[in-house]
């Protein structure tokens, strides 16, 4: 809390009256979250954020530990709907539907907008099985050839079929966690979901594995919509077109990732990127 | 080193002596806990084994009989229903007749034919119902002797007692025997195939496992899909609310509750209500699931909980429903946790004698049960019968059948460690 005090003075952080900065609003967005607040029993744990989030872009969001990026990064595919006492107001949407829709199905949701996570989770099963599992439980490939076709694409495009492609029915838990992390962004990937958010994903692997996975997630632009939260700013800077910094469950500035990293305008995040806290 | 660093330094030292005097306290305290504890239960161990043990050899007096003809079947038609009802009783005696030819009175030809069991006379008619063949032909045969000549013969009377007891002849006897090498121990098979008697010799343990498997079948047929079941809706579909709670409270409270409530409640619902038969091991059974089923939830609740939640998000995340995430990845990783609180649970029936008791199961039973449906007894409950009977030859026979149910529980609890090794954090 001193931290974020003297980032600003002694005056309250965020009035009633706050705003964010930048374009929150893209011309065509897959995503639409708008006036977004979610409480964790009763504290509030994001404060009012509204963003949109554009067809083929990677958007990173970025922030100090604890600022809700991740909490609204879940709020997209409703994984909180897991965590007890969670409750999410405001409007999101993909593809003009909202997902909090009473009627909506979560499931169909989730294979739509995937999910990767901070640490890598493969299924206690074998590589196969693992990338299969997607397809099979929605159906996507029944007969063998189809399946192992599925398989195959996902792990090549995952970048790791070379790699596996003699072991595929070693298990899935004793790749290296580099390894690991791909597997399951291929696993993601397996049932063709229009978004996959990233929770940083490469917050438990080394410099070498990360290098890995920011070359694949730039290759994997092209056919997906995908939004990272990370901890690393270069991170953001190599592999984003918009960076979205988030300060205490507020959105503070969303931009072009170049004119977050060059010329911040809010003083917040001025002070995040040069690294004055956080 | 300034003036305050020297002063921490000197107090740092002085007190380490102390510091770990008090860890040397407790480290010997620990340990001597452990070899009390330990050491008790070598002394259970050394003691039901040295009286035990030697129940599994059964004392036998090898005599020449005479398969009479005469005496079996005069009329020669050899029909097995005449062959069953023929007098094998006088086949056994005779050979004893004519080794003592000296006893001559009723009293101490009474006393004489008391060497060998009644089992003895079923032992030549099952012989002889199985092989006509052998009547009119005299055989070698170890006959199964009395309770008092194994015990004797074991070591466990002295001859002052037994002179005492059966008079100075009966001695003299067992000793000619023994001179003339017809006193045999022989591995007591009949300790595990027969059904309880009032002879401690043709008494056996084969009713009461039979009894004990019985009710443990209906047990695990019942208790295991029942508690891995609630366990699994309690845990992963139940809202969390008061009613949840107050479930959750009385599943942990019944775990507690005493076995031999559960027999009453047994008695009152199964046998009086329903009308299940008396003495069965399936209402046995019945009443032994209400007991582990606690044990089973609580186990497999914890075996849930301890599956890693970012299995459930990797497969939430990519669309599982519910219901998939846990059967296809939370179940089979909970799995070997659930089996493992099941076996417990298990070897905690087998042990279980007062529930048993309310429920009938203490009855005085010879015939091995042949379904669950049939009166039977259990192990313990064998166990407890026995320790109650006055015959010295019932107390290795205890201690024997203890060790027979010890094996059973260390066995089933290997099992339950060996699981758990196993299949321990394959995540």
């Amino acid at each position: 809390m001193s931290e974020m005090q003297s980032a600003s003075g002694d005056a309250p952080l965020f009035d009633q009256s706050f705003q964010t900065t930048g374009q929150i609003h893209v011309d065509c967005p897959r995503m639409t979250a708008s006036r977004v607040d979610v409480y964790y029993g009763d504290k509030q744990a994001i404060y009012d954020v509204s963003l949109d989030i554009a067809r083929n872009e990677v958007i990173a969001m970025i922030g100090p530990s604890g600022c809700g990026k991740s909490t609204f990064l879940r709020c997209l595919n409703r994984m909180n709907d897991t965590i007890a006492g969670c409750r999410v107001s405001g409007t999101i949407k993909l593809d003009q539907q909202d997902i909090y829709d009473k009627r909506l199905d979560v499931v169909p949701l989730r294979a739509r907008v995937g999910m990767v996570f901070q640490k890598p989770n493969p299924f206690p099963k074998s590589i196969y099985d693992n990338v299969a599992y997607g397809p099979r439980i929605h159906g996507l490939a029944r007969k063998g050839d189809e399946l192992d076709e599925v398989v195959e694409t996902s792990l090549r495009r995952a970048g790791l079929w070379v790699e596996v492609k003699d072991r595929l029915t070693s298990p899935g838990t004793g790749l290296s966690g580099g390894q690991q992390q791909r597997l399951c962004i291929a696993r993601t990937i397996a049932v063709s979901p229009e978004v996959i958010l990233m929770d940083e994903p490469c917050s438990a692997l080394d410099p070498i594995a990360t290098a890995r996975v920011e070359e694949l997630l730039v290759e994997l632009q092209k056919n997906y919509t995908i939004a990272v939260v990370t901890h690393s700013m270069q991170q953001a800077a190599r592999i984003s077109q918009r960076t979205a910094y988030f300060h205490l469950g507020r959105l503070v500035e969303v931009g072009e990732t170049t004119q977050i990293f060059t010329n911040p305008q809010h003083k917040l995040t001025e002070d995040y990127i040069t690294g004055r806290f956080g | 080193m300034n003036e305050r660093q020297q002063v921490v330094y000197a107090t740092v030292q002085a007190s380490l002596k102390r510091r770990y005097a008090r860890e040397r306290r407790f480290r010997t305290l620990g340990l001597s806990a452990i070899i009390l504890g330990l050491s008790f239960v070598l002394l259970l161990f050394a003691d039901i084994i040295s009286k035990g043990y030697s129940a599994f050899v059964q004392t036998h007096i090898t005599l020449p009989v005479y398969f009479d003809p005469q005496v079996i079947d005069p009329s020669g038609q050899r029909d097995p229903a005449k062959l069953a009802r023929a007098n094998y009783r006088k086949l056994v005696r005779a050979p004893l007749r004519a080794l003592f030819p000296e006893v001559q009175s009723r009293r101490e030809k009474r006393q004489l034919y008391r060497l060998l069991s009644t089992g003895a006379a079923y032992q030549v008619q099952a012989m002889v119902l199985a092989d006509p063949g052998l009547i009119g032909q005299t055989r070698q045969l170890a006959l199964l002797a009395d309770d008092d000549v194994d015990m004797i013969n074991k070591g466990h009377i002295d001859q002052a007692s037994v002179e005492e007891r059966f008079g100075t002849a009966y001695w003299g006897w067992l000793q000619q025997l023994k001179q003339q090498d017809r006193l045999h121990t022989r591995w007591n098979s009949g300790f595990f195939t027969s059904g309880d008697s009032r002879e401690p010799e043709l008494a056996g343990i084969g009713g009461a496992m039979t009894g004990s498997l019985y009710t443990l079948l209906v047990t695990l047929l019942l208790s295991c899909p029942i508690g891995i079941a609630a366990a699994i809706y309690l845990e992963e579909f139940a809202p969390r609310n008061r009613f949840t709670d107050l479930i959750e409270v009385n599943i942990n409270n019944l775990a507690a509750v005493p076995s031999i409530v559960f027999g009453l409640l047994g008695l009152a619902i199964f046998i009086n209500l329903f009308g299940l038969p008396r003495s069965a091991p399936l209402v046995g059974g019945l009443v032994l699931t209400l007991m582990t089923l606690p044990t089973v939830i609580i186990a497999s609740r914890a075996a849930l909980q301890a599956v890693p939640p970012s299995i459930r998000e990797a497969a939430l995340g990519i669309g599982a429903s519910h219901m998939q995430t846990v059967f296809h990845h939370v179940l089979p990783l909970a799995l070997p946790g659930m089996l493992t609180g099941t076996i417990i649970g298990m070897a905690q029936a087998l042990g279980e004698t007062a529930p048993l008791l309310m429920i009938g199961m203490v009855a005085f039973i010879v015939d091995v049960p042949n379904s669950p449906l049939d009166p039977s007894s259990a192990l313990p409950v064998q166990v407890y019968l026995w320790a109650d009977s006055p015959e010295r030859a019932f107390v290795e026979r205890t201690s024997a059948a203890i060790m027979v149910l010890l094996a059973f529980l260390i066995s089933m609890n290997a099992c339950a460690v060996a699981l758990r090794r196993r299949f321990e954090r394959r995540w």
